[in-house]
């Protein structure tokens, strides 16, 4: 038949514009950046603290894979929108400070597992997420205001943060 | 080809890869004088692509050709395996047709890998060194095993004529040749393995042992995964080198020939690809098992989009083989009574595919969709893999009853149970459907864990031991059956090619596509968590940005193949003009 490979090359080319359009206008277009490292200056207010603290949870700290914003079915990790009260609550039952809680929670989340929930929460001062230590205050102190008092700041919080970290790397990597 | 002898063919062979392989170091160690000095992090750009497309597109490619090789002998050596004990020349010719194919396609292979071989040390030298330092040793053992392969294949090829009567030892040195191939594929997947699930090193990168380094969580998972995918996808080009032939052909003979070939191809294709999603699921175990992040950031992050992706591309290549199946009754005596049957079955496939390719509203990333605190109608808490399993489970099945109807259609049950039997094939796939679908909607109620681990198997569990049943009645129920009348080989219709090619090309475009979510997963890293990516690629483009460059490398490997197919369809003409003018 004359012309049959060229037809056969119309179908492959076509399907690959089809799959292109695709690609363009039905899928969501977002990139991934890698993160910037953040410095935090002493002397932060509270709301830098904050808003930092989010955009930090919503992009370089990934949180979001997990979390998700408010309860939903089935989740994996706690809802972000009420985190705050329910680590006093917990922080209550455990007999420690909600500073000490939240630090905990962060960079030696093994040592404690919410009910309910399995223990897959990341040490997230650890690679590959790596939060320095002004990263994570202002991250502790986002998850406080969801639903509770606010209680760490910079660079106050730096010793109860270090030892939190010093007790994970005491396990020995295990 | 077959006055080549043997000696002359492996000559040929080792001569052709010495030196693409001197090529590849003359060239490494040339352009490193010439170029400039990269960059103080180790990176050097690429013109106008960058470096990232530029070895993206050269990689994949070089991947489609070496999935490609590596995936035919795994059939050529059944096929002639199947026509030394039923002494069938079909088989035979079939099997030393497909062992042409991928002889030739060498050359091709290894010059993409050659090309890949001098970018990569070139455009990422801090990165490269680091894999040298800590993988070095597989690398050279890669190129030793490389000369064997190359040694044997051609070996297999060249002897085919000559050793017509010692087909059991030719078989063997098939046999041989698959396992050359499988160790070069457990060497690529171990480097890719270390780049995704590290082990072995220090967290500075630091080599601690070797074999921890080689032995990732991920090697052996993504080794099976590819070895069934190239399978898949070597039958894949397969049949779209039987379309191509039997649209090009112009004798009866050839078109009957090649349909047959087109139909077997494609049916091994489809066949092989049931088993995928069952190896997908292990290498998905494997990579929450090194780390929970990236498994979710895979399946339910960035990427989370792209798993519908999958889905329509799946339902595509199903729709595709259904459509061919249904064309494909015309030539079955007494295949008309069917018809009714597969184009109720392809008409439900198609509308399914329409409502999935429907969006329902502006497409949100899963991140954004948390962050305003709104739910996607798809995505949303739902998840996407419950949705998409489902989908792809039932379509699976309407397929095989497709292939099922298609195979009977000219038979006539003499078993005295022949009502019996519909009635229970009838209740086996309804019953089936609706377990998996009640399954599909329950599996929305129950936490992630649950779905993954418990319903999902479950769900894939049912699709087989429905398909394994469906078969065994058959095939009770056929039995010494009457037989209407032979197929008729080579009368489809052109447009039933078309078909044929658009299972291969949808296929080729799911594998760049996973190929890309694959090596993606590891975000802005080199090396996840140990080698951080700081070149201004790092960061991941968008879903339509990595469409395109899906597109342009599945077009060009189309190119490629098809000089491919149509050199050899020359080179065969003018031996037959040779031939005849000798005769
Ligand atoms: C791999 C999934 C995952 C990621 C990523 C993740 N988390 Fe978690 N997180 C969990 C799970 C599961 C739990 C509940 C189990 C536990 O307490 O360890 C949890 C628990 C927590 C808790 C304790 C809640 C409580 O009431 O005790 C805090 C705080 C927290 N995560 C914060 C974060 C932040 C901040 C991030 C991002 C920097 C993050 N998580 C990223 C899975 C994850």
């Amino acid at each position: 038949m004359k012309g049959g490979g060229l037809k056969l090359l119309a179908v492959v080319i076509g399907l690959n514009i089809f799959f292109t359009y695709i690609g363009l206008y039905f899928l969501p277009q977002s990139e991934s950046q890698p993160p910037k490292t953040i410095k935090i200056e002493k002397g932060v207010t509270v709301d830098e603290l904050l808003s930092l603290g989010e955009e930090i949870s919503f992009s370089k700290g990934q949180c979001m894979v997990c979390h998700p914003m408010k309860a939903e079915t089935g989740m994996r990790a706690p809802a972000i929108s009420t985190i705050g009260g329910e680590m006093v609550k917990s922080a209550k039952e455990r007999n420690m400070k909600p500073e000490a809680y939240v630090f905990e929670a962060l960079v030696n989340p093994a040592e404690y597992v919410q009910k309910g929930f399995e223990n897959m929460m990341p040490p997230i001062h650890k690679s590959p997420t790596s939060l320095n230590e002004g990263e994570l205050i202002a991250v502790a102190a986002f998850l406080q205001s969801k639903g509770s008092q606010v209680t760490v700041s910079y660079p106050e919080s730096l010793e109860a943060l270090k030892e939190q970290i010093a007790k994970e790397a005491k396990k020995g990597g295990s | 080809m077959a006055e080549v002898s043997v000696t002359k063919g492996l000559i040929k062979g080792v001569v052709k890869l010495t030196v693409l392989l001197t090529v590849g170091f003359v060239c490494l160690f040339l352009f490193g004088k010439i170029l400039s000095a990269p960059t103080e992090d180790g990176y050097r750009f690429f013109p106008m692509l960058g470096s990232r497309v530029w070895v993206w597109i050269i990689a994949q490619l070089h991947l489609n050709f070496a999935a490609f090789v590596l995936g035919v002998p795994i059939f050529a050596v059944s096929m002639e395996f199947l026509s030394w004990r039923r002494t069938d020349d079909r088989l035979d010719r079939i099997a030393y047709d497909f062992t042409k194919l991928f002889t030739l396609a060498y050359t091709l292979t290894a010059i993409a890998g050659t090309v890949l071989m001098v970018s990569l040390p070139l455009l990422y030298p801090k990165f490269m060194g680091h894999l040298m330092d800590i993988l070095g040793p597989t690398w050279w053992l890669y190129i030793v095993v490389m000369y064997g392969e190359v040694l044997v294949c051609y070996y297999y090829f060249y002897s085919w004529h000559q050793m017509k009567d010692k087909k059991g030892v030719h078989v063997a040195i098939g046999v041989l040749l698959n396992f050359m191939g499988l160790t070069m594929l457990l060497i690529t997947s171990s480097w890719v393995g270390y780049m995704t699930t590290p082990g072995g090193v220090s967290e500075t990168g630091a080599l601690i042992n070797r074999w921890a380094a080689i032995k990732t969580y991920m090697w052996i998972p993504l080794s099976l995964h590819r070895l069934v995918a190239n399978v898949v996808f070597g039958a894949g080009i397969a049949a779209a080198y039987a379309a191509y032939r039997f649209i090009t052909s112009e004798t009866d003979e050839d078109r009957a020939y090649y349909d047959w070939m087109g139909y077997t191809s494609a049916m091994i294709s489809i066949g092989f690809s049931l088993i995928l999603p069952g190896i997908g699921y292990l290498l998905g175990v494997e990579i929450y098992a090194y780390n929970e992040q990236m498994g979710i950031q895979l399946m339910g992050g960035f990427f989370a989009w792209l798993w519908v992706m999958q889905a329509i591309l799946i339902g595509a290549i199903l729709m595709f083989v259904n459509y061919y199946l249904w064309i494909s009754l015309n030539k079955m005596p007494g295949g008309e009574r069917y018809f009714k049957y597969v184009k109720f079955l392809f008409i439900i496939m198609l509308l399914g595919y329409t409502v999935w390719l429907t969006p329902h509203s502006v497409a949100l990333s899963l991140e954004e969709a948390r962050r305003i605190g709104a739910y996607h109608p798809i995505l949303g808490n739902l998840g996407v893999m419950a949705a998409k399993n489902t989908a792809v489970v039932i379509s699976y099945l309407a397929t095989f009853l497709s292939f099922a109807i298609f195979k009977m259609s000219n038979k006539e049950p003499v078993v005295p149970w022949a009502k019996a039997g519909n009635a229970i094939r009838i209740i086996l796939v309804l019953g089936s459907s609706v377990a998996m679908l009640g399954i599909g909607v329950y599996s929305y109620m129950v936490t992630s864990a649950v779905r993954v681990k418990v319903l999902s198997p479950i769900q894939f569990g049912i699709f087989f031991v429905t398909i394994i049943a469906l078969f065994i009645l058959d095939n009770m129920m056929y039995k010494n059956a009457k037989i209407i009348g032979e197929p008729r080989w080579g009368k489809m219709p052109e447009r039933s090619q078309y078909a044929l090619i658009g299972i291969t090309v949808t296929f080729t475009w799911l594998m760049a596509m996973m190929g890309y979510m694959r090596s993606g997963g590891r975000q802005y890293w080199h090396v996840y968590g140990i080698m951080k990516d700081t070149s201004p690629d790092a960061y991941l483009p968008t879903h339509g940005y990595a469409a395109i460059v899906c597109s342009t490398v599945t077009v060009l490997f189309f190119l490629f193949i098809g000089l491919l197919f149509w050199s050899i369809m020359k080179l065969e003409k003018a031996q037959a003009a040779k031939g005849g003018a000798k005769a």
